[in-house]
């Protein structure tokens, strides 16, 4: 009981604080959280467990498991067609209802043979066919048949250089203010097996709402990492040297690059 | 000053805040990422008719009215759920804005936060059941199959009709409830229905959206579990209200409380263990 001393006084500090700290509850603790997602350095510590989850999640899971596969059963009726409109440029649309005849997919950056590549070409390759779900960082869910090359397959033919870390997708479809779409994902998620470039969605080609001709599909990740409209992949060693250096069109706007959550 | 017991470890208060911070944050950027797409399912997918429990609004006469339906049934929710009044008057949101964080509308943002202080709420509850475990404490709040038979007389005295509390250890059995359920029921499902939500946990292990019933069933019962804490942390809120909150607040900030009436009930309290014929004395490190 000795202690009994010292303790009264600190216990008036304390439950000072705390009457304190419940005062500045009371009086603007919305404010206060919108006050610290302005500061930096809460970002940079909220942002730190963006890594954490990475390494966990990926520690789990292996370079082997795949994504659990439906049947055709479960397939959305609906699929919402999410992100920018279609490109509606005349030569976008002549093309579609042509058959893809003036599109290529450019595959160069870090690469020992750069590729231009048609959609008959594409299709030439032995394709993946998986009917998975796709979740978007909204929160929605919905499961559809895709058939497409595997990201893989197109790694082996173009030979990246050692030091290309991440690919990167250019696409055609634009914001409100003209600003193009992109993505990126790294090889590790690029070489896993489910990982496809696809043409085809429930059975027909890619309709335009979903990204026609060739969409990306990463079943380890959330809807916004699946470039749409692709035209063309880069790889490259380092992200901070396309566009605005985050890695993608929503990570430049705040989603985490690591969408595996 | 010899009624003054110390009752909570240096670990456990320090845990304690942590933890009341972090469930405030999760909770309310939880409703955030919630405002994104306010509608839940069972199952795996999210079929826009087969929702049911939606938060929306709809313009009527050129008044924005909105409402939270719950398996059919539409309640009218204007100004509360799916509206809020704003100086440019009432626009849809699902959660007003003083319960999200942020406040602003920032999904991003939302799960930024949420998945910061996941990190901290599962580190700090491990750091405190490992450091607790260790003291023989959390022994001393789980729920035992000889504790059931005390549960109902223990309410029986809360509503006073009974006279004599059954409690025979620290916690009474209802608090052994309580405790129990929080940390081995609440908490495991809600982290496995959060990480059951990841792409990748779904590659990792293609078992655990199933186990709830899909990725959507895992999302809503997600939800319903954030609820779940709010009510208990409610519960608990009252009850340090009500038992003395200046007394209750001292003893989680300094660890010293101050005993009054229950002297043979306390932390110190080893005659009535005796007195048990020492069935009690596993529970004691």
């Amino acid at each position: 009981m000795t202690k009994s001393g010292p303790e009264i006084t600190r216990r008036k500090i304390l439950t000072g604080a705390l009457y304190g700290a419940a005062l500045l509850g009371l009086s603007g603790c919305d404010k206060l959280f919108d006050r610290l997602q302005q500061s930096r350095r809460i970002g940079a510590l909220l942002d730190s467990a963006e890594s954490a989850s990475r390494r966990f999640l990926r520690l789990l899971t292996g370079r082997r498991r795949l994504a659990q596969e439906f049947e055709e059963k479960d397939i959305s009726r609906y699929f919402k067609p999410n992100g920018n409109p279609p490109p509606l440029e005349n030569e976008y649309m002549a093309d579609a209802k042509a058959g893809w005849p003036n599109w290529r997919l450019e595959i160069g950056g870090m690469v020992e043979r750069p590729t231009r590549l048609t959609l008959e070409e594409l299709k030439g390759v032995p394709a993946r066919t998986q009917i998975t779900r796709h979740d978007c960082v909204e929160g929605w869910s919905a499961i559809a048949k895709w058939k497409g090359v595997p990201l893989a397959r197109i790694i082996a033919r173009v030979i990246p250089a050692p030091a290309a870390r991440y690919v990167v997708f250019h696409c055609m479809d634009r914001d409100d203010n003209g600003e193009l779409y992109y993505e990126s994902i790294d090889m590790r998620d690029a070489r896993h097996p489910q990982t496809i470039l696809a043409y085809e969605m429930n059975g027909v080609p890619l309709p335009v709402e979903h990204g026609a001709p060739l969409r990306l599909r990463v079943e380890t990740q959330l809807g916004y990492k699946m470039a749409k409209y692709i035209r063309r992949i880069e790889f490259v060693a380092d992200l901070k040297t396309i566009p605005r250096g985050k890695g993608g069109y929503w990570e430049d706007r705040g989603y985490e690059w690591y969408a595996g959550i | 000053m010899n009624d003054i017991v110390y009752r909570h470890n240096r670990v456990t208060r320090a845990t304690h805040w942590v933890n009341a911070v972090a469930l405030m944050v999760l909770f309310m950027s939880g409703l955030m990422i919630f405002n994104a797409y306010p509608h839940l399912h069972w199952g795996s997918k999210a079929e826009p008719a087969e929702a049911f429990f939606s938060i929306y609004a709809s313009g009527e006469d050129g008044e924005v009215r909105s409402y939270t339906e719950l398996y059919g049934r539409r309640y009218d929710t204007t100004g509360v759920l799916g509206t809020q009044n704003t100086d440019m008057g009432p626009l849809p949101r699902a959660f007003p804005s003083w319960i999200t964080i942020p406040g602003f509308y920032c999904l991003a943002c939302g799960r930024r936060w949420h998945f910061f202080f996941a990190w901290l709420f599962v580190l700090n509850g491990l750091f405190y059941f490992i450091y607790n475990r260790a003291t023989g404490h959390v022994s001393q709040f789980i729920l035992r199959p000889r504790d059931v038979p005390k549960l109902l007389p223990m309410a029986l005295y809360y509503l006073h009709l009974r006279k004599t509390s059954p409690q025979d250890g620290e916690y009474n059995p209802l608090q052994k409830l309580a405790y129990t359920s929080v940390f081995f029921v609440l908490t495991p499902l809600v982290m496995m229905t959060g990480l059951a939500m990841s792409p990748q946990m779904g590659v990792a292990f293609n078992w655990l959206p199933a186990i709830f019933g899909g990725r959507q069933s895992a999302r809503s019962v997600h939800f319903i579990l954030a609820f779940a804490f709010a009510l208990f942390t409610l519960g608990h809120v009252m009850m340090v209200i009500t038992t003395g909150m200046i007394n209750n607040m001292r003893s989680m900030v300094s660890g010293w409380y101050r005993e009054k009436f229950h002297v043979a009930t306390a932390v110190e309290a080893p005659v009535p263990r005796a007195e048990n014929g020492g069935a009690d004395d596993k529970e004691r490190p």
